[in-house]
């Protein structure tokens, strides 16, 4: 029995729970699925559907396979796509992400410095946000990434943590003191990064805002920085970054840093080593040096003040 | 302040606010020195009577008073929904009055303290527009009576009758236990400055209204894990208040006073509860940037 095959059915089937709709996208037709999932149940010696009833529903043992079934055929696509990439002789390859608003020169030299550290080893460099990496950490189709925190941090290890102060891009022509509040910028729109790229980071970074006093009234989401930059000089908005240069805006600092952005490298935790861990040098050398960002201190003891509703077992 | 408005609007309620910067008298009101219905709100009055009273060797905080089946007060919460005969100290019953609003203790520590007690400390104070017209017991009678209903189920039921709503006196300020949002929010002013009562007193109150379990109101507002919320809430048909006090980590201490009233009958509108913490915050972050 093809038992990868026949895996594979098993979990379409519990997604859809409905074998006509589960044929229709495996692109089979209806008695050879149902034939092959009752021969998998033969193999495993157990029932894993309901099917009395009129509907198809995951039997207990089901459901209790289904988290395996889906680790195994997750484990067979990346070893095929090692085998792949040893085919094509990609295996000299480090694919590594990097978050889209890092900068040209920082990016520069990130690639000029591996060289220097593995000259034999290809770099494969992908603009990606933090959470298409953290996915892209999963599914095998990235080796290592740099990331901003919070994210979804299950089965990664992580790399040095760094800071980033975030301050506030504005039009030059609306001439901005040296410093600013961030409630300074009540009224205008706020242009970020759009919430699907790090949801987490996204939500913070609004709640950070609202709390110090700014609520902006709309929030684009730019891709791009080069639209971020198109919105502030139009004067549309204003745009929360670490420091940037942009011919006719300025970047101002932030009066108490109420924002930093914390950045490390990640990988999967399974699939470490030494190239990973020499981008990961790199990477942290790099970026320290040349974007600004420092090593994270010790944070400051965080205040809790526990309200009866989220107190001890309420 | 026409963004508190529109929340207010947004959540089918009409609204009374009053925040104010504990420490240096900034403050901000929407309609705040209309007179409003305390609801469960009078228990704080009650309580800083009570510790008045104590301070003055009139009362004895550790007392045992024990309360049978048939002397309890109706209400949800605590002592007035056990079965059995039980054997609490007065300042315990303060805490449950105050941390999950019990009616039942509240009227034993009423019993003790007494409606006129009550009403002189608040006029010693200087809230000259805040009156209690009687305990909670007394509040369920009058909705009844005035409902012509046998019980609580069927007032909610009829509650949409026409003329029903402006037949209850609980609902009618001028003819119920009464305040202000700018009166209570002094009330709470003086509980954190040490003012109300002696500082041991003060330290108590503030205690129990730190341990209030509702989430859903003043604390709903402040989703940060710094910022510590206390407060009380009052609940009556289609009222819903809670006044508190709002810390932030910096140091700044703001009470802050919240009464609505919904237009819409219904026991249930999670909507109008939190509008209590959004108003209450929108309110806190003006005072906080106006610095």
């Amino acid at each position: 029995m093809n038992l990868v095959g026949h895996l594979g059915c098993f979990v379409v089937v519990a997604e859809e729970l409905h074998f006509g709709r589960a044929a229709e996208r495996l692109g089979m037709a209806q008695p050879p699925l149902s034939q092959r999932i009752q021969r998998l149940e033969r193999e495993l010696g157990v029932r894993l559907f309901d099917r009395s009833s009129r509907r198809v529903e995951l039997t207990v043992p089901g459901r209790l396979l289904l988290d395996e079934a889906r680790d195994i055929l997750s484990r067979v696509d990346r070893l095929s796509s090692l085998a792949e990439r040893a085919r094509l002789g990609e295996t000299g390859t480090l694919r590594a992400g990097l978050p889209p608003d890092l900068g040209g020169s920082v990016v520069a030299a990130l690639i000029a410095a591996f060289r220097d550290r593995r000259p034999g080893l290809r770099l494969d460099l992908r603009e990606i946000g933090t959470a298409d990496q953290v996915r892209a950490l999963a599914d095998g189709t990235l080796d290592v990434g740099v990331l901003r925190h919070p994210c979804d941090a299950r089965d990664l290890a992580f790399g040095p943590m760094l800071t980033q102060r975030v301050g506030v891009l504005l039009p030059a022509a609306e001439e901005p003191p040296a410093h600013l509040h961030l409630s300074d910028l009540a009224g205008h729109d706020l242009v970020a990064a759009p919430r699907d790229e790090a949801p987490e980071i996204h939500d913070d970074l609004l709640a950070t805002c609202r709390r110090h006093g700014y609520d902006p009234p709309a929030v684009h989401e730019a891709r791009h920085p080069q639209f971020a930059l198109g919105l502030v000089l139009a004067g549309t908005a204003v745009a929360l970054l670490p420091q940037a240069e942009a011919p006719g805006a300025v970047w101002r600092p932030l009066l108490g840093d109420p924002l930093t952005w914390r950045v490390s490298c990640a990988w999967r935790q399974d699939a470490g080593g030494d190239d990973v861990e020499a981008f990961t040098a790199t990477a942290t050398a790099v970026l320290r040096d040349e974007a600004g960002m420092t090593p994270l201190a010790p944070p400051p003891a965080r205040r809790v003040a526990l309200r009866p509703a989220s107190g001890f077992l309420a | 302040m026409r963004h508190i408005e529109r929340v207010f609007r947004d959540a089918g309620v009409t609204g009374h606010l009053y925040a104010l910067d504990l420490d240096t008298g900034r403050d901000l009101g929407v309609r705040g020195d209309d007179p409003v219905v305390l609801a469960s709100v009078f228990k704080v009055p009650l309580l800083v009577a009570f510790h008045r009273r104590a301070a003055a060797g009139l009362l004895d905080p550790t007392e045992r008073v024990t309360l049978s089946p048939e002397e309890r007060a109706p209400g949800p919460t605590g002592i007035a929904t056990m079965l059995d005969t039980v054997t609490l100290s007065l300042r315990d019953l303060t805490n449950l009055m105050i941390t999950v609003s019990d009616n039942t203790a509240a009227d034993a520590v009423f019993a003790r303290v007494g409606l006129d007690a009550v009403n002189t400390a608040m006029a010693d104070l200087g809230l000259s527009h805040t009156h209690l017209t009687g305990n909670g017991g007394e509040l369920h009678d009058t909705l009844l009576a005035d409902a012509d209903v046998p019980d609580l189920g069927e007032l909610w039921a009829r509650l949409d009758e026409p003329g029903m709503l402006s037949r209850l006196r609980a609902l009618d300020p001028s003819r119920t236990t009464r305040s202000t949002p700018r009166e209570m929010a002094r009330l709470l002013a003086m509980i954190w400055r040490d003012e109300a009562a002696p500082p041991e007193a003060c330290a108590e109150m503030r205690r129990l209204m730190g341990l209030q379990v509702w989430p859903h109101r003043l604390s709903s507002g402040f989703p940060y894990d710094d910022v510590r919320v206390s407060g009380k809430t009052g609940t009556l048909p289609t009222l819903r208040n809670e006044i508190g006090v709002v810390e932030y980590p910096d140091g700044g201490r703001y009470a802050v006073a919240v009464f609505t009233r919904s237009f819409q009958p219904l026991a249930v509108l999670p909507e109008a509860d939190a509008a209590i913490g959004t108003t209450a915050r929108l309110a806190i972050e003006a005072l906080r940037t106006l610095t």
